[in-house]
C-alpha cells in the first residue's frame, strides 16, 4: 500500500499543489517554514483522518480562506482508492472513500496505517504518561476497531463520572446508584483496553529491544518497557469501589486505564531521568519503528513511514545506522524532510529504491530529481 | 423582505420563530390566513390558546394529558401489567404509531447525562419506582435510545428496580427492516449476530 498522488487545496501554506509520489522514497527539502512538514501532515491526515498538530481542523485552512481539501490516491494490492478530506469552517468534517462519505470517521482509521516520527517526539519519553498512552492508543486504534470504540466509550463515561463527582461536591449530595451505573459501564470497556494494552506491551518490548540494539550499536544496552496499570492486580470494579471516597474528595476518577503508563528503561535505569540525549533519540526511533513493525504484522501491509526533520537532531552515525536498518528490513513508502538537500542526497544516493526529490519553497513543491 | 404593513411583518416573524419554518413559508401561511375569512383565524388562534392553557402532564406517566390522567392511562383496554419507559413524548407517539403495543407508558423526560446537567433527580424516576412499588406492574420495557447515556439510564433504573419482582426487558437492537446487511454498520451487525433470535414465522415477526 502506498500513496501515489497527493493534492492539497488551501491546506496550511499551500494554495494548490499536486504531487506524484514514489512507492519507495520521497524526499522533501527546503528551508524552515517553507511547508515540508505540512506535506507530511497532509499525508498523515489522509491516513488517520486528523492532523498530527495540535491545531483544530479549521485552523489548518490557508490563511484568509475558510476551507481546505486534501485528496490522496492510495494504491493497494489490487485497486486504486481515492480518499478525500474536506473541511469547511462551521461545517462537519467530511471524509470520502472513492466518493462514498464515511458515516463515521472511525471507520477510516486503520485502512491506511501510518507512522510519523517528528523532531519533538522525544517528549513522549521524558514528559508525563499521557503521551505514552497516546502512542499505545494510536497504534491499537489502527489495528483494532473495537479498541477504538471502547476507548471512545471509556472517555465519554469517564467525563460523565467526573462531572457527576463535581456536581455531588458542589451540591453536597451523593447518589451511589448513579456512580454504580457509570462504573458498570466503565468496567467492561476498561477491562478490554487493559487486556489489549497488556498484550501489546509485551510484543512492543520484544520489537523495541531488537531495533534498539541495531540503532544504538551496543549489545549491552538492554531496553525494557513495562506496562504499569492499576488494573494489573485488582479487578476494575473493585478498584473503582475502593477509590470512591478518594474520588469524591478529589472530584475526579483517580484509578483506571486513563492513568496507565509505559515505563521505559535502559540498563534497568528509568529513561525519564537517566537517559542521555543520544539514548533518547535512539529509543524514540526504536519505539516508532517497533510501532511500524507491529502495524505491519497486524495489518499484513506496510504502513507509510513519515520522517520529519530528523537529521538536524541526530548525529551522523545514528543517521547511517537508521538508514542501514531501513535498508536491511523491508519498508514500504517512506517520506523524509530535511533542510539540507545536499546532505540528504548524499545519504540516500546509494539506496536501491525508486526515489522522488522535491524542493519545497513557500508552499510550493518542485520536482528536482527522480529515479523512477 | 419589505412589507407594506407592520402587522403583517409581525405575524410573519411569529410564524418564522417556529422550528422548520423559514421566512418564505411564514409569509405563505400568513397570506393564506388573510385570504380566508376572519373567523378561520379566530378559531385557529383559539385552538392554540386552549391547547396551551389546557394541556398538562399526566400525573402518572408524564405523557401529555387534558386532565389529571392521559388518554392512555384512562383507557380500560390497556394492559396494566406492562410499562414502557421512554425518553420523551415523541417516543410515545412513535411507539403508538406501530399499533404493536397495548401497555402503559412512563416518560422520563430525558436520559442521565451529568455533562448536560441532567442527573437522576431531573428525570421522572421516582414516579416510576412508586408505580412499580404498587405491585400491579409485572414487566418494565426499557425503550431508551441505544446511546452511552441511554445505557447509563437503563443501568441506573435496573438497580433501583432490583428489589421489586418485575421483569426488566429492553427493546431489541439490530438490523432495521428493509435494510441490507452489507450496509449495516459493523457494531449493529455484530450485536445482531451475538444477540440472534430463534427463527419464527408467525405474523408478528413479519
Amino acid at each position: 500500500m502506498y500513496l501515489q498522488r497527493l493534492v492539497l487545496t488551501n491546506f496550511k501554506n499551500y494554495d494548490w499543489q499536486s504531487l506524484e509520489l514514489s512507492p519507495g522514497l520521497n524526499c522533501f527539502t527546503g528551508l524552515n517554514g517553507m511547508g515540508k512538514t505540512n506535506l507530511l501532515d497532509a499525508i498523515y491526515f489522509l491516513c488517520i483522518g486528523k492532523s498530527r498538530s495540535a491545531l483544530t481542523d479549521a485552523q489548518l485552512c490557508r490563511h484568509g480562506t475558510d476551507f481546505f481539501r486534501l485528496e490522496g490516491w492510495f494504491q493497494t494490492d489490487d485497486k486504486l482508492v481515492q480518499i478525500v478530506a474536506k473541511v469547511q469552517q462551521g461545517k462537519r468534517k467530511i471524509l470520502e472513500n472513492n466518493n462514498l462519505q464515511y458515516a463515521n470517521l472511525s471507520e477510516h482509521l486503520g485502512l491506511f496505517p501510518v507512522v510519523f516520527i517528528g523532531p519533538d517526539d522525544t517528549q513522549m519519553l521524558t514528559e508525563g504518561s499521557e503521551e505514552r498512552r497516546k502512542f499505545i492508543d494510536n497504534t491499537l486504534s489502527q489495528t483494532d476497531p473495537t479498541y477504538l470504540r471502547c476507548l471512545m466509550t471509556y472517555q465519554k463515561v469517564l467525563l460523565q463520572r467526573n462531572t457527576a463527582l463535581k456536581q455531588f461536591a458542589e451540591r453536597g449530595a451523593f447518589d451511589a446508584g448513579l456512580i454504580q451505573a457509570l462504573d458498570a459501564q466503565l468496567a467492561p470497556v476498561g477491562r478490554y483496553i487493559h487486556q489489549k494494552r497488556k498484550v501489546f506491551a509485551i510484543e512492543l518490548e520484544a520489537l523495541v529491544s531488537l531495533i534498539y540494539r541495531h540503532l544504538a550499536n551496543n549489545e549491552e544496552e538492554r531496553v525494557q518497557s513495562r506496562y504499569c496499570s492499576s488494573l494489573q492486580d485488582t479487578a476494575f470494579e473493585d478498584l473503582l469501589a475502593r477509590n470512591l471516597d478518594k474520588d469524591r474528595l478529589l472530584q475526579r476518577t483517580t484509578a483506571g486505564i486513563h492513568r496507565d503508563d509505559l515505563e521505559l528503561s535502559i540498563r534497568s535505569l528509568p529513561v525519564k531521568r537517566f537517559a542521555s540525549q543520544g539514548q533518547l533519540k535512539s529509543l524514540l526511533l526504536a519505539l516508532k519503528l517497533a510501532q511500524y513493525r507491529y502495524l505491519e504484522n497486524q495489518k499484513g501491509l506496510q504502513p507509510v513511514l513519515l520522517l520529519d526533520d530528523l537529521f538536524d537532531k541526530l548525529d551522523a552515525p545514528r543517521v547511517a545506522r537508521l538508514f542501514q536498518y531501513l535498508q536491511s528490513g523491508s519498508f514500504g513508502q517512506v517520506c523524509i524532510t530535511d533542510t539540507d538537500a545536499a546532505r540528504l542526497e548524499k545519504i540516500v544516493q546509494n539506496l536501491a529504491v525508486p526515489l522522488y526529490h522535491y524542493q519545497v519553497q513557500n508552499g510550493s513543491a518542485q520536482l528536482q530529481n527522480s529515479t523512477l | 423582505m419589505n412589507f407594506s404593513s407592520k402587522l403583517l411583518e409581525e405575524a410573519v416573524q411569529a410564524f418564522a420563530s417556529l422550528p422548520g419554518i423559514g421566512r418564505k413559508t411564514a409569509l405563505r401561511l400568513v397570506l393564506h390566513l388573510i385570504q380566508r375569512e376572519p373567523q378561520h383565524t379566530e378559531r385557529f388562534v383559539q385552538s392554540l390558546l386552549r391547547m396551551r392553557q389546557g394541556v398538562r402532564s399526566c400525573t402518572v406517566c408524564y405523557n401529555l394529558a387534558d386532565s389529571e390522567l392521559c388518554q392512555v392511562c384512562i383507557d380500560p383496554r390497556r394492559d396494566r401489567s406492562l410499562v414502557c419507559v421512554v425518553e420523551s413524548i415523541r417516543d410515545v407517539m412513535a411507539i403508538e404509531d406501530t399499533h404493536q403495543y397495548r401497555g402503559l407508558y412512563h416518560v422520563l423526560g430525558g436520559v442521565i447525562s451529568p455533562i448536560e446537567g441532567i442527573g437522576p433527580e431531573q428525570l421522572h424516576i421516582e414516579g416510576l419506582i412508586q408505580r412499580v412499588a404498587q405491585g400491579e406492574i409485572q414487566e418494565v420495557i426499557m425503550a431508551v435510545s441505544p446511546t452511552i447515556e441511554g445505557d447509563t439510564t437503563i443501568f441506573y433504573l435496573s438497580k433501583k428496580l432490583r428489589e421489586y419482582p418485575v421483569r426488566l426487558t429492553t427493546i431489541a437492537r439490530g438490523v432495521s427492516f428493509g435494510g441490507e446487511l452489507e450496509y449495516a454498520d459493523e457494531l449493529t451487525l455484530g450485536r445482531s449476530i451475538v444477540a440472534r433470535v430463534p427463527y419464527q414465522t408467525d405474523a408478528t415477526s413479519l
